[in-house]
């Protein structure tokens, strides 16, 4: 009878757990995008909003709400979804909650290609989609030689992806180092995480769509394959086909998370080790929180990035280390 | 209802595991496993429930050959479950929680665990004395208490075919025999079947029903326990002198030094 007791409470934690959650983060994401409209350089107010939303605002107001800080908002927040979901798959992937969406490489080709792009001065709109080619053509390669003669391993992928991604560096800066002046501070913010420009929002959109809804039906098999593949295998996980639709996915998002913004750093790696902390080990509920909970993480970034020193823009990329440094130095202290 | 193995020649690279082996295992017994280092008992075990492997079509289960398991596996993981050698720990997870991966291909994908699951996990962790650490990270466990979660996992699963790789890896000479006297206790009791790689060949003739003993070179031996652990079998298989002690009807045996 003390067995049963004890096991509704746990029953409790699991069911509840997820119906108080889910809500929560999703209010407070709705927040930080309402927060962001009104935080900035020009402020505006709680009454001009509503007047924007009815459409009698003043057309500079008009503009700068629904053509500078929404779009913006909307970005950051589709490029921190993407990240976090990204890092969940690739933790689950390598076995290792410290591996985040560019230990494999996509970032380093997603920013040569991007920054190729700017050096022959082509727009925005090549950009992005010089950045998503760049990602998949690296993705292609970290596949075909981690795949290797014997199957694939964790350290085989993992050796693979950070060799490609340091060969990736070396060439960026040999890019930096040629590209004119007045180029490069264009680049390296690119590098850092720039949503400072207009960038078309839905292919981005598309891609978090589709990455989260494939993700979703493998959450149940991700709880499993944390325990090693035999482990997995031996409970009904068809592990090779797991291994490689994490792969897929996780680099899609990837690639749509870098082309939507540059290298955003440390948001795949600390978000969903915090929210772990907080909901445990079922993906089918860190999946979703993860992703709200990067999405606020770099609407707040770059709310802050765009303020705090305005007119002058700082990258996000480098407002997320900034948090996200601290905040993984005191994670990884506490852990055992 | 059986786990039947006909014609099953095995080899990793140069080394014959077993040629031409045919075996039955049936409800209610409990194996044996027997052989040196590197003999290939891990891998044979691994080979009876591996889908993906070219033997499957020499296997079958319950009357259905592995191969046709292909899109059916948690089907087969509801048959049949491996307690592996050694486990990854990557990430801080309670006990239960452990504890209840077990219950994975009982349950779709949508399922939240029930009463009913965590009972049966929880009845697991008192069969395998760790009920009372069941909150606790399992990251902080000793090495017996982490063997012992593990069975306590498989318990969970609950299989008609336990397939055991050393299970008494890490644990103490007093849990070794309370773990096992339980696994027989379940196999005759409930109709399951055992199947267990060991070194001990004295803890195998006290527990096991019947024995495979592993030669090399792809020979092989199976019979019941008593037939098969003899002090000439023991020589033959470890390459090493066996002596045996008679006490009260049973009998122990030792590698003599040399």
């Amino acid at each position: 009878m003390i067995i049963q007791s004890q096991a509704d409470m746990v029953q409790h934690i699991f069911s509840k757990r997820f119906t108080f959650l889910l809500p929560m983060f999703a209010i407070i994401a709705l927040l930080a995008i309402i927060a962001s409209l009104f935080i900035g350089s020009y402020p505006i107010s709680a009454n001009e909003i509503f007047q924007a939303f009815s459409g009698s605002a003043q057309p500079v107001t008009q503009t700068l709400i629904f053509e500078l800080r929404l779009p913006r908002a909307l970005a950051a927040f589709a490029c921190g979804a993407m990240l976090s979901i990204a890092g969940v798959l690739m933790q689950v992937l390598l076995r290792n909650p410290l591996a985040d969406p560019y230990v494999l490489g996509v970032s380093g080709g997603a920013a040569l290609a991007a920054l190729l792009v700017m050096l022959m001065g082509l727009d925005v709109f090549f950009i992005t989609s010089g950045a998503f080619a760049g990602a998949l053509l690296s993705i292609f390669l970290v596949f075909i030689f981690a795949h290797g003669k014997g199957g694939w391993t964790v350290t085989r992928l993992l050796l693979t992806g950070i060799v490609m991604a340091s060969g990736w560096g070396a060439i960026i800066s040999f890019v930096l180092v040629i590209a004119p002046p007045d180029k490069v501070h264009g680049m390296l913010f690119w590098l850092m995480g720039d949503l400072s420009y207009d960038r078309p929002l839905l292919p981005g959109y598309l891609i978090l769509v589709t990455g989260f809804l494939l993700t979703l039906p493998l959450c149940r098999h991700l709880n499993v394959m944390i325990w090693g593949e035999h482990q997995a295998s031996s409970l009904g996980v068809n592990v090779s086909r797991l291994r490689l639709s994490i792969f897929f996915i996780s680099s899609l998002l990837t690639a749509g998370a870098v082309s939507l913004a540059g290298g955003i750093g440390f948001v795949g790696l600390v978000v969903p080790h915090f929210v772990r902390l907080i909901v445990g080990n079922d993906h089918r509920i860190l999946v979703p929180i993860s992703a709200l909970a990067g999405g606020t993480l770099v609407v707040l970034a770059d709310t802050v990035a765009r303020s705090l020193m305005a007119p002058q823009q700082i990258p996000v990329g480098v407002i997320t280390a900034l948090l996200g440094v601290p905040l993984f130095l005191y994670l990884l202290r506490r852990s055992q | 209802m059986s786990i039947d193995v006909r014609h099953l020649s095995l080899a990793i690279g140069e080394t014959h595991i077993c040629s031409d082996l045919n075996i039955s295992f049936k409800p209610g017994e409990f194996w044996g496993i027997l052989g040196v280092n590197g003999v290939g008992k891990s891998t044979l075990l691994h080979t009876l429930i591996d889908i993906d492997a070219g033997h499957a079509t020499q296997i079958s289960i319950d009357n259905v050959l592995l191969s046709k398991y292909k899109n059916q596996r948690k089907k087969l993981a509801i048959k049949t479950g491996l307690l592996l050698q050694e486990y990854e720990y990557n990430f801080p997870c309670s006990v239960l929680e452990a504890a209840l991966i077990g219950r994975h291909p009982h349950l779709s994908n949508w399922q939240w665990e029930s009463d009913i699951d965590i009972n049966l996990a929880s009845q697991a962790l008192a069969q395998t004395n760790l009920m009372h650490l069941k909150d606790r990270n399992i990251i902080s466990l000793s090495g017996g208490e982490k063997r012992r979660l593990n069975i306590a996992t498989l318990l969970t699963q609950n299989p008609d075919y336990y397939l055991l790789d050393e299970p008494t890896n890490h644990l103490d000479l007093k849990a070794q025999i309370q773990i096992l006297k339980m696994l027989k206790h379940i196999f005759s009791s409930t109709q399951k079947a055992g199947i267990m790689v060991l070194h001990d060949p004295n803890l195998a003739y006290q527990y096991c029903d019947n024995i495979l003993l592993l030669f090399g070179n792809g020979k092989w031996a199976s019979g019941k326990t008593r037939e098969m652990i003899t002090v000439e079998n023991l020589s033959h298989v470890y390459d090493c002198e066996f002596e045996a002690i008679h006490n009260n009807h049973n009998q122990y045996f030792i590698p003599l030094h040399i």
